[in-house]
């Protein structure tokens, strides 16, 4: 408050009392009024906008003689001088071209796009009106450098650069400041829980690191949502969507969207807005029939149902259930069933698992997004100073993707932010709250229900039983594996059957994972952060500064997090400066220079700087070259640190110092060999994660030994425990205008260090894996005996990867107008990845993204009077999507999007009538997911200036 | 200007068509493929005309009969299948008319040639069903690949098909003319041949009869043979020699087979020595009054000893336990036959005619039964762990022998009193048929031991390759054979190697069999049928047929 107060007093000093009212218009040079366009005081904050006319009226507490600008995406803004009262002005604007935007985000000041230190992509109200994608937010995908992973139809994962999964925790997404993250999740999902198409004045992108200025988790790039303010966008808006999705697996179903927002200026003093929006369709149904390898989650595309007994379908539920016979036919139980034991012998050593239910049989496919949110707005002093609260609430259904998939269904998020701010700083405090309301994982949904019919147990000493009656039947494997299977079967509930849907509404309202899979959790984020800019109080360099601090509240109920007995929760805080000086002649190089310290609760601190430079070259400074240098660092996610997730083969445990040793589990009979047992002198056995990270075997090595039976196999993995990522990022630019061609070209190298990957250990349950420990009996390392025995626990653990991850990559973008008054731009992004796989066998990096991707848009936002239309294309090679849940390729694929509007200003609306996918080639983006369809929508938007 | 955007729209372009080369898909794809197995080859044999030469496994008899699906799955038929894809024709076997087995005779079922076994929720019970491929039918679409003679024994190779047509309808349903089996493999001018299991019937008969027949070592003339005799080694060598020069003669290269153990196939080791159970509500209640009886004996036996008449009263001596289960008592043809002593014996005990009439004889009795107690126990004892009992003993332990009885009674023994000494394995010890006793398999082992000296230096001396049976036997009867995903032991039913009939193979073990010999004429020959996969796979092969298979 310190810095805040003597500010507050220039501010007071500054206000004046006169009154002053302006009228014009804003027309483009072919005289067509350009609706929307900002008219602004120049250096005030006070102005308003143009109305679907062009025309506008603003009324100032101010004495001409003073400025006048009028600015407009996509043109260059003029300034004209008021020296009268009701005076008219007629604003002419030029088309500028996309590089004389304005943008705020690269240095938390506003700069042209042309001058930015470092990449920076921008999605405007001009494109969200000509985007052919169906929701404006899907629209993002065409631009140069960024990823949109598909996890549903209305859940889509932007990224950049590489290494994101739907989980994306190296990407990073703000609304109006704050951080939209799901805390369960610790990502943002999408714009399930984002903001209303109407009320979104810009959207600005930074692919990589941006760190310095934006913290941990600005790690890949950072997504930045700005809404219209009501004292700025006063009015009600409203949009209509309707139209149909159409895929081969789901057929064609009705898809509504709708949105309004109603913003009111009751006085120069306050204004208040509101909006709402609702979606609802049908999801991409997901029904990949490819089995998958257990161990490394690789699709084996040979592998179905009908020809491979231990069957693990990618969209098939159920069949994660899988044991050895071996092991059934060596158990007591089963044996006393036989009317000879030695019959046992004619069971094959054959994993086998259980028979699943199709993802469609255990989710309804409905998707759903309601969003509301809420501001008040106050100015006390009709000046730039402004308190404001906003509240968001978000309810959503869909489908999410990550170590399973899940059905999310009900999912609540909230935020309440207060802010205080004017043009030199801002204090903000938020609260992020989730309930992950009805939502379930649809694996173990499919394994859970599979047990209320019968136990694993059950099933499978049925299986075995029924395969030696096939035998002495006279049926050789196959035939006795498939009347086995019928026969373990009987009693299946079957789906749509009163019987199946109790056990399913049982089974998700259950958030024990043996038992069910309702996900709980009710997570808080408490986040603060405040930047002061004393560029107007400094000449000699605009220098800026500001904090944040965070604390995170988990609470899972031990359903995902090791939080079963408490809450967990810890905190992070940091601070920033940064320094921006121009020099030589005409202020051509601009160096920008930042630091930032970062210290979380679990960690020590990290500073991480960042210097750019950007030079103008040419007499008219029409080509910018820029070079930065900085680096970023990424706390691990909550997942990372605190998770402790039975996902059936494996367990997931955050490496967090105290998280393993809170993971507790107990081993039964069940799970214990005789041997085992004996060793142990207990039939239930208690252990925690800790034995992942100070006793464990690497799990390629166990399988190696397995099959080798030769210890000298067995490799000690026992991974570090977690600690923060980072990256070092060098990149060089080059923005210019040639003729009519506007060029924006990057490339980049990123170097990580401590990369954050999970490895898979094996942990025995008795013995150490230095293999000192020997059994009494015959001197055979207890590790090695427990592993014979199959008594370990698998987990897949967060670490630090010692692996040296590199990538580098580069995007070129072109813009230009042909024939005529076109538009027509086209960029390629190229991405890779370097990094030694064979050699580090047990790291999953999860780059997931193609290294040839080009896009391509060709429009005219004025074919003819109040006519325009667009088409995009987009070409993505083919790529590796390697993820918890499945891996595999992702065939190459292109796709076109296009859409015709009209407008009409005696309505002030626009009708829109587009597809997207309008080839019908249905693709993905990642393994495990529906096949994108295309969408059809006819839509009216009113109002929307 | 222009021709700058059309640069870049060129440049773009290219990229677009020549970017399918992604190092990381590639990388991944690597990852993800199994390493390819090599391509087949088929080394230096020529596989083109293979031809079977041996007995019943060869035919592919199993469950004690030969019919259309065992013969389909036969070993030779089952390498034949991996021989075409190396160049191999045809391969031809002479098919029987059902999946019922064993011969129809004169319009009736034959009872020699039963129909086959099935497996009956308990045990091995016969098809009931009959035969309906005609004993005296007479093949035509000969000649057949797989000259496989169920029952042939090594000298049966060698004679004239019109003697041995006629002995065996195996034989003689192949239209062999005037052909020995030999001749008639040897017309056919083979390229390759795998002769298989010839010295197996030389030991079998003798050995599943309990060793009734005789040992005929030393016996150059196999047609003073019984049936149930074992061959004279030397008479087995020649012929052998012979017809491995025959089916050499033109330069053919083949696998053969040495003789296993048979004393480890379950017909020898599914009966145990010792299966007379205290529980058994019919024998626990009679062991005080067994014992009573025996224990008489048992002083005779030590009496014996103590004279120095005999010296293994301990061996002799009969007991039977009230806590465990008890051996049968067994009639061993190698101990001195003391029946003349123990009658002596008994009519000297002044306290016998006591003891008789406690049984309700009168005294006068008491020469009588001293006579038939030597008599019946004046070669016997109880059986050990290295008594082998064969297969169908199992069915006559407990049971009344008829003989026996119907001999007691004539004797003058009251009918109850007959019974309870007819009791077969109980009072009345297990005949020579019944036990395979520690000489019997000695005889068996010395004869296959010396056949196989012949087997493996005819082998090395004619440079074929060599599949020894009887390694692999003896694994299957301790560890068990490892065929992925199974394990195949000897265990009858459980075990999934040996057929119900006790002596043949499953198909699941025939085609263990194949994969045997596949492995032995790769190191032989430089084929890699087994490293390139090409072999059978034991879950394709099933351990039973199924009763309505007919």
């Amino acid at each position: 408050m310190k810095t805040i107060l003597p500010f507050l007093l220039l501010l007071i000093c500054g206000l004046s009392n006169g009154q002053t009212t302006i009228t014009g218009t804003v027309v483009d040079d072919s005289s067509q009024p350009i609706p929307g366009a900002n008219i602004i005081v120049v250096g005030t904050s006070t102005g308003t906008v143009t109305d679907f006319d062009g025309a506008f009226t603003l009324k100032v507490n101010l004495n001409p003689p003073f400025a006048l600008q009028a600015s407009s995406v996509g043109f260059a803004s003029i300034t004209e001088q008021v020296t009268s009262n009701n005076q008219t002005i007629n604003f002419i604007l030029k088309e500028g071209t996309s590089l004389d935007e304005v943008v705020i985000s690269a240095s938390r000041t506003p700069e042209r796009v042309f001058e930015s230190p470092v990449t920076i992509e921008r999605f405007g109200l001009k494109e969200i009106k000509n985007t052919a994608s169906a929701e404006f937010y899907d629209g993002l995908e065409n631009l140069k450098g960024v990823d949109v992973n598909t996890n549903s139809l209305t859940f889509k994962s932007v990224n950049t650069r590489g290494f994101a999964t739907f989980a994306n925790t190296r990407f990073m997404q703000r609304v109006d400041g704050m951080d939209n993250a799901a805390p369960t999740l610790n990502f943002p999902l999408g714009n399930l829980l984002g903001m209303v198409e109407t009320d979104v004045q810009s959207i600005e992108l930074l692919p990589g690191a941006a760190s310095a200025l934006y913290g941990a988790n600005a790690f890949n790039g950072i997504l930045f949502m700005q809404s219209k303010n009501p004292f700025d966008y006063p009015g009600i808006s409203a949009y209509y969507k309707q139209g149909i999705t159409s895929q081969a697996a789901a057929g064609d179903n009705d898809y509504i969207d709708y949105g309004i927002r109603a913003a009111y200026k009751f006085s120069d003093k306050f204004a208040a807005k509101v909006n709402f929006s609702y979606l609802k369709g049908t999801d991409w149904i997901a029904n990949d029939t490819r089995g998958k390898n257990r161990d490394n989650t690789f699709i084996e595309p040979n592998s179905t149902r009908e020809n491979d007994i231990d069957y693990d379908g990618v969209n098939v539920y159920g069949d994660l259930a899988s044991t050895n016979l071996r092991v059934v036919k060596a158990s007591p139980t089963f044996l006393a069933q036989l009317p000879n034991p030695a019959l046992a012998n004619l069971v094959p050593d054959v994993n086998v698992s259980r028979t699943g239910y199709d993802e469609a049989d255990l989710t309804d496919y409905n998707a759903k997004s309601i969003k509301a949110d809420w501001g008040l707005f106050f100015r006390p002093w009709e000046n730039d100073f402004e308190i404001q609260y906003v509240g968001k609430i978000g309810s959503g259904s869909t489908i999410y993707q990550g170590s399973n998939r899940y059905s999310i269904k009900n999912f609540f998020l909230q935020q309440h932010k207060l802010e205080i701010k004017n043009d030199n700083f801002f204090v903000r405090g938020y609260l992020t709250a989730d309930n992950a309301g009805d939502s379930y994982d649809m694996v173990f949904t499919g394994v859970n229900v599979n047990r209320q019919w019968k136990s694993d147990n059950q099933w499978f000493g049925e299986y075995a039983g029924a395969f030696i009656q096939g035998t002495l039947a006279g049926l050789n494997a196959n035939q006795a594996h498939a009347a086995a299977r019928t026969a373990a079967d009987t009693g299946r509930f079957e789906p749509g059957t009163p019987e199946f849907i109790n056990a399913f509404n049982k089974v998700t309202s259950d958030p024990d994972i043996l038992t069910g899979s309702q996900l709980k959790s009710e997570s808080k984020i408490y986040h603060a952060d405040g930047n002061y800019n004393f560029s107007h109080l400094t000449d000699f360099a605009e220098i800026q500064s500001g904090g944040s601090f965070r604390k995170y509240i988990l609470n899972s109920g031990g359903s995902i997090y090791t939080d079963r007995l408490g809450k967990i929760d810890y905190s992070e805080v940091g601070y920033y400066t940064q320094f921006q000086k121009k020099f030589l002649e005409d202020d051509r190089l601009k160096v920008t220079a930042s630091i930032r310290y970062d210290k979380s609760e679990l960690f020590d601190a990290f500073l991480s700087p960042r210097i750019s430079l950007g030079y103008n070259i040419g007499e008219k400074e029409n080509h910018n070259i820029r070079a930065s240098f900085q680096t970023g660092f990424r706390n691990p996610d909550t997942q990372a640190l605190y998770i402790g997730f039975n996902v059936g083969p494996i367990i997931l445990l955050g490496g967090a110092p105290d998280n393993p040793e809170r993971d507790i589990r107990t081993a039964t009979s069940n799970d214990l060999s005789p041997t085992g047992q004996a060793i142990l002198g207990t039939n239930s056995f208690t252990y925690n994660g800790s034995g992942a990270y100070n006793n464990s075997f690497s799990r390629s090595s166990v399988a190696a030994f397995a099959a080798s039976q030769n210890p000298a196999d067995l490799q000690i993995a026992n991974p570090g425990l977690i600690k923060p990522e980072q990256v070092s990022s060098f990149e060089v630019g080059y923005r210019g205008k040639v003729n009519s061609f506007t060029i924006d070209f990057s490339t980049y190298y990123n170097q990580y260090k401590d990369f954050i990957a999970t490895v898979d250990v094996v942990n025995p349950f008795y013995g150490d894996v230095q293999l000192t420990q020997t059994f009494s009996g015959n001197g055979l390392p207890l590790a090695v005996i427990a592993l014979a025995n199959e008594d370990f626990q698998p987990y897949r653990a967060y670490t630090n990867s010692k692996a040296d991850v590199n990538s580098y990559g580069a995007a070129l973008g072109v813009n230009t107008k042909i024939f005529g008054n076109y538009d027509f731009g086209v960029n390629y992004t190229y991405t890779k990845l370097d990094f030694d796989r064979e050699a580090n066998p047990n790291t999953q990096t999860n780059f997931n993204t193609p290294e040839h991707k080009v896009k391509a848009s060709f429009g005219n936002t004025n074919l003819f009077e109040n006519f325009g239309f667009n088409v995009a294309w987009r070409w993505s090679d083919n790529y590796v999507w390697e993820a918890t849940f499945a891996t595999g390729e992702v065939p190459a694929y292109q796709v076109i999007d296009a859409q015709i509007n009209l407008r009409v200003p005696s309505l002030k609306s626009t009708f829109k009538v587009g597809a997207s996918n309008l080839l019908g080639d249905e693709y993905f983006t990642a393994v495990g997911t529906g096949l994108i369809g295309s969408m059809y929508y006819l839509s009216w938007t009113i109002n929307n200036l | 200007m222009k021709s700058f955007y059309k640069h870049i729209l060129g440049l773009l372009s290219i990229i677009v068509i020549f970017s399918c080369e992604n190092e990381t898909v590639d990388d991944f794809r690597n990852l993800n493929s199994i390493e390819p197995l090599p391509e087949l080859t088929s080394g230096t044999a020529d596989f083109s005309n293979y031809v079977a030469v041996g007995a019943s496994f060869t035919a592919g008899y199993t469950d004690n009969a030969l019919f259309i699906k065992g013969q389909e799955n036969s070993f030779p038929n089952i390498m034949a299948k991996e021989f075409t894809k190396v160049g191999g024709g045809a391969f031809t076997q002479p098919m029987m008319n059902d999946n019922i087995g064993g011969f129809l005779s004169g319009g009736v079922q034959s009872t020699s040639y039963l129909p086959r076994l099935f497996f009956n929720g308990a045990g091995p019970a016969l098809l009931p069903a009959t035969s309906t491929t005609n004993i005296s039918t007479v093949l035509t679409g000969g000649p057949y690949n797989n000259v496989g003679v169920p029952g042939a024994k090594s000298f049966h190779l060698t004679l004239a098909g019109s003697i041995y047509g006629a002995l065996n309808p195996y034989y003689g349903r192949m239209n062999p003319g005037a052909n020995s089996m030999l001749q008639y493999a040897m017309d056919q001018q083979p390229t390759f041949f795998s002769l298989s299991e010839i010295g197996g019937n030389d030991v079998l008969s003798y050995a599943t009869g309990g060793g009734v027949g005789v040992d005929q070592t030393g016996n150059y003339d196999p047609t003073t043979y019984g049936t149930s005799d074992i061959t004279d080694p030397t008479v087995f060598g020649q012929v052998f020699t012979g017809i491995v020069n025959g089916l050499t003669a033109n330069g053919a290269k083949g696998v053969v087979g040495t003789v296993p153990y048979i004393t480890r196939l379950p017909y020898f080791t599914t009966v145990p020595y010792k299966p007379l159970s205290p529980a058994n509500p019919s024998f626990g209640p009679l062991i005080p009054t067994l014992n009573g009886v025996f224990g008489q004996l048992n002083q005779v036996y030590a009496y014996l000893q103590s004279v120095s008449a005999i010296t293994n009263a301990a061996e002799r001596s009969i007991t039977f336990s009230t806590t465990a289960a008890s051996a049968v008592v067994i009639k061993d043809e190698d101990l001195t036959d003391i029946s003349a002593q123990i009658a002596g014996v008994l009519n000297a005990s002044p306290s016998f005619p006591a003891f008789v009439q406690s049984f309700g004889l009168p005294v006068q009795a008491a020469p009588l039964v001293a006579n038939l107690l030597g008599t019946m126990y004046g070669q016997t004892r109880q059986a050990t762990a290295a008594d082998l009992l064969v297969l169908p003993s199992s069915s006559i332990i407990g049971t009344v022998n008829t003989t026996t009885y119907t001999y007691l009674v004539g004797q003058g023994l009251p009918a109850n009193l007959a019974g309870q000494f007819s009791v077969e394995g109980v009072t009345n010890p297990l005949a020579d048929k019944w036990v395979l006793i520690p000489s019997e398999q000695l005889a068996v082992k010395n004869a296959a031991d010396a056949y196989n000296a012949t087997i493996n230096n005819v082998a090395s001396a004619k440079d074929l390759a060599v599949v020894d049976f009887s390694a692999i036997l003896e694994s299957g009867a301790t560890t068990g054979i490892s065929s992925n995903p199974f394990i195949l032991t000897t265990a009858l039913v459980t075990g999934g190697l040996v057929s119900l009939d006790g002596v043949h193979l499953t198909s699941r073990g025939y085609a263990v069999m194949a994969n045997e010999f596949l492995k032995a004429i790769d190191a032989k020959y430089g084929s890699n049928f087994v490293a390139s996969g090409n072999v059978a796979k034991a879950g394709d092969y099933p351990t039973n047929y199924s009763p309505t298979l007919q």
